[in-house]
């Protein structure tokens, strides 16, 4: 097993380096925090990069409201007893205009409320750049992304206009307008996420283990009833399963699995033996064809 | 993910020992003319080795139906080609990152665009890989870009190649045809450093010589494509190389802690090793290699670390940490071999800056003098050099930095050029020769310094962004000055 672990000391030490690199060459840099496994790591990575000074930046959580209650909760004890700067930002006048998961489709509302909310955190924050826990793995468009990711005034990504990376060498000289989105975590895959928060004992979201949850089926998913706002169909009638969540987002658009994997061994052997992608859990990825590529043009994550 | 891993259980046991860290990951460059099939095969090799899951089977295999290509086939190149514009057009555009694993290794795939209008993408990948493979369509054999992309593998670093002969099922699988391409190929490595070059036929659309051993081609006795991978050492470095480390940031914390930290880009340095910092000359003892898992004795060539000395060498990012014996040189004016990577062509005249492990260092002036021809592969005199071109350059600094010889250190002799109006990366290079003290050329040399530009910068301080501020509006004067011809250096206080 030494060959398949033993990257993951690779992994850590790439990705520390990029963590360093951003912070000497970037004004005001943000890391972005997301609550769930992958931001445990990059949170993880970015304090090992920084110790024992604590990292030289604050986290930003975009929150929509709809996100799951035991993530907010997870949220708000780890940044306690870490001691970190936490900033939280919402997109009140999405908020206000009544734009919600279930009256608006899956495009228009990640728009609204992630990715147009993402813009005005960053906008008012005057960051130049933004740390992401964004996997090359993920997805198609993301397996083309360089580790410093320019983005045009508004944020915009070009990708036939990608700045050349070459070798261990981030060159992060912005030009008029220019921000950046660093991903220390392009090279791990989803079983190295998990791997290494077995090695390192991270605790993380406890909806990423199997337990009885009241869901409903719908379309072929099963959608947790996380509060009263779920919005059930005629016929539809929440039923206890025993379900656990490969990835966490929204929980009106973000599907659980059926699974026995109730602790960290049992994930990742589950992982491991994965016949499906993680984001087939995302159902905003499915809205259209290339959706993910189009939303990071429009300045999402 | 990969079911071979299930055969041997996850345990949370230590890392290997550091010498076998490179045996675990293997980084692998695709590369090839357009139309030689490198998607295609890559696509192959992580449909066969079960890097490609049940829903982006079933997308593929739909996607293929929509397009009908290759007749009933399935279109292996839809798992690399991610972009719209890459789908829409059937071309790579930009490198892909794929990742794979097997019971020996894990992979990361970097497959690389084969128009020649993307080397520069191409270059960029090249530069991260561990080896490559270098596809040819064994109908055409070795073509122009071949050759490019052989150039610019040799010229980022990489030691070993496999040249893959693909479409070998389109030639009658003939012997006589892959042995011809083999020994071509053979005959123009001669101009490149590579260490080992192994041929393998191979058909990615049908799989043989992929995972599976082809059953057509008897004659072939080497290894298939993922047993070489499996097997193959990509280190050649040498084992007892000097100790670097680029020095990234200062770390300041509680109770007095000051460290430096950086990633070690070759050999070791153990606690109460003496260590000098190349520029100013000064050394110190090593006292503590502080990471968040505890103090180590020892780092070695990959670690990210922090370094606490007994004295304070009062030096920052941009300093080269390095061994007493064999040091860098301290050097002002290089040499160069470099792939042109923007569209605006060299000029003479624009600000460039250098961005070296972790110094960015102004340029004086800089001077094209020979240019590689893809056909012969030789050098020829020039001063001109535009976007894919390999150019031999000579660079005068604006002051000193730290630096090695890229054949000899590799991570600390390699760099990229910046302009400095809009921080482009317009090239990326490798020295090949340093020297001290030339750049300071004699008294007409006129210096940019904070008391010559008082005037112009009476309004900036000390922060940070002012300071960036000055390097900036010095360099628009410099520009200017060189425009009419005199001689300047550029000196900032960082």
């Amino acid at each position: 097993m030494t060959a398949l672990t033993s990257h993951l000391k690779l992994l850590e030490a790439e990705s520390i380096h990029i963590f360093r690199e951003a912070a000497a060459q970037f004004r005001s840099p943000v890391l972005l925090y997301s609550i769930g496994k992958d931001s445990t790591v990059l949170l993880h990575l970015a304090r090992k990069a920084f110790w024992p000074a604590k990292p030289p930046f604050p986290l930003l959580h975009v929150d929509t409201t709809w996100k799951f209650h035991d993530m907010i909760a997870f949220r708000d004890r780890t940044v306690k007893e870490l001691g970190l700067d936490l900033i939280v930002h919402t997109n009140h006048d999405g908020l206000a205009r009544g734009i919600n998961p279930f009256d608006h489709p899956p495009s228009v509302y990640t728009d609204v409320m992630k990715t147009q909310a993402l813009r005005q955190a960053l906008d008012t924050g005057g960051f130049d750049a933004a740390f992401g826990g964004a996997r090359r793995d993920e997805e198609a468009s993301r397996a083309k992304e360089r580790v410093f990711s320019f983005r045009a005034a508004g944020h915009r990504w070009d990708p036939r206009l990608q700045r050349p990376e070459m070798w261990q060498l981030l060159n992060g000289r912005l030009g008029k307008g220019e921000t950046v989105r660093a991903f220390p975590l392009s090279n791990w895959t989803e079983a190295d996420v998990w791997r290494y928060i077995m090695l390192e004992k991270l605790e993380v979201v406890p909806l990423y283990f199997a337990d009885l949850r009241p869901v409903v089926e719908r379309g072929g998913q099963l959608l947790l009833v996380d509060d009263e706002r779920m919005r059930l169909l005629p016929g539809e009638q929440p039923q206890m399963r025993k379900v656990r969540f490969r990835t966490l987002g929204c929980y009106p658009l973000t599907a659980a699995i059926e699974s026995d994997a109730a602790d960290l061994d049992a994930v990742v052997q589950e992982t491991l033996s994965a016949r499906v992608s993680e984001r087939a859990g995302r159902l905003i990825d499915h809205d259209q064809a290339g959706a993910m590529e189009m939303k990071k043009r429009e300045g999402y994550f | 993910m990969n079911l071979a891993a299930l055969d041997e259980p996850i345990s949370a046991g230590t890392f290997l020992a550091p010498d076998q860290k490179s045996e675990a990951m293997l980084k692998l460059l695709t590369c090839g003319s357009v139309d030689d099939g490198k998607s295609t095969l890559i696509g192959r090799l992580l449909w066969d080795a079960a890097g490609v899951t049940d829903d982006q089977r079933a997308a593929i295999l739909h996607a293929s139906h929509a397009r009908a290509v290759n007749g009933e086939r399935i279109d292996f190149s839809l798992l690399l080609d991610g972009l719209v514009a890459e789908r829409e057009q059937g071309i790579t555009i930009d490198i892909a990152w794929r990742y794979f694993e097997t019971k020996r290794r894990r992979f990361v795939i970097i497959d690389s665009p084969g128009h020649e209008q993307y080397t520069r993408n191409m270059a960029t990948g090249a530069s991260h890989g561990d080896l490559a493979i270098l596809l040819v369509d064994a109908r055409h054999g070795v073509k122009r870009q071949t050759r490019r992309h052989a150039a610019i593998c040799n010229l980022v670093g990489i030691k070993k190649v496999i040249l893959a002969v693909n479409k070998m099922d389109q030639i009658d699988w003939s012997e006589a045809r892959y042995r011809a391409i083999e020994a071509d190929f053979q005959a123009i490595a001669g101009n490149f450093a590579f260490a080992e070059i192994t041929a393998i036929p191979v058909a990615a659309l049908t799989g043989a010589n992929v995972v599976a051993r082809s059953a057509e081609m008897a004659w072939y006795t080497g290894p298939t494509l993922l047993e070489y991978l499996e097997r193959v050492d990509p280190k050649v470095e040498p084992v007892d190389a000097p100790f670097r480390m680029p020095v990234q940031l200062v770390l300041r914390a509680a109770g007095d802690f000051r460290g430096y930290a950086g990633s070690v880009t070759s050999g070791a340095i153990n606690v109460g090793d003496r260590v000098v910092d190349a520029r100013s000359g000064l050394g110190a003892t090593l006292r503590r290699i502080a990471t968040m898992d505890g103090d180590r004795l020892t780092a070695t060539k990959g670690d990210a670390v922090t370094l606490v000395l007994d004295t304070d060498l009062d030096i920052s990012r941009g300093a080269v940490l390095s061994e007493i014996k064999r040091r860098p040189v301290n050097a002002d004016v290089i040499e160069a071999r470099l792939v042109w990577l923007s569209e605006k062509p060299f000029d003479p005249e624009a600000g460039y800056l250098l961005r070296t492990a972790t110094d960015l260092t102004p340029v004086t002036s800089m001077s094209v003098s020979a240019l590689v021809d893809f056909e012969t592969l030789a050098s020829a005199p020039a001063h001109d050099c535009s976007v894919n071109d390999i150019a031999d350059c000579r660079i005068l600094l604006g002051r000193a930095t730290a630096l090695d010889l890229f054949r000899d250190l590799p991570l600390t002799g390699n760099f990229v050029l910046v302009s400095a109006i809009d921080g482009a990366t317009v090239a990326g290079g490798v020295i090949t020769w340093a020297q001290t003290g030339a750049a300071a050329i004699g008294d007409n040399v006129l210096v940019l310094d904070r008391a010559r530009l008082a005037g112009l910068c009476a309004d900036l301080g000390d922060s940070p962004a002012d300071l960036a501020e000055f390097e900036r509006r010095a360099q628009e004067v410099a520009i200017l000055l060189r425009s009419a011809g005199v001689p300047v250096l550029i000196e900032t206080d960082q």
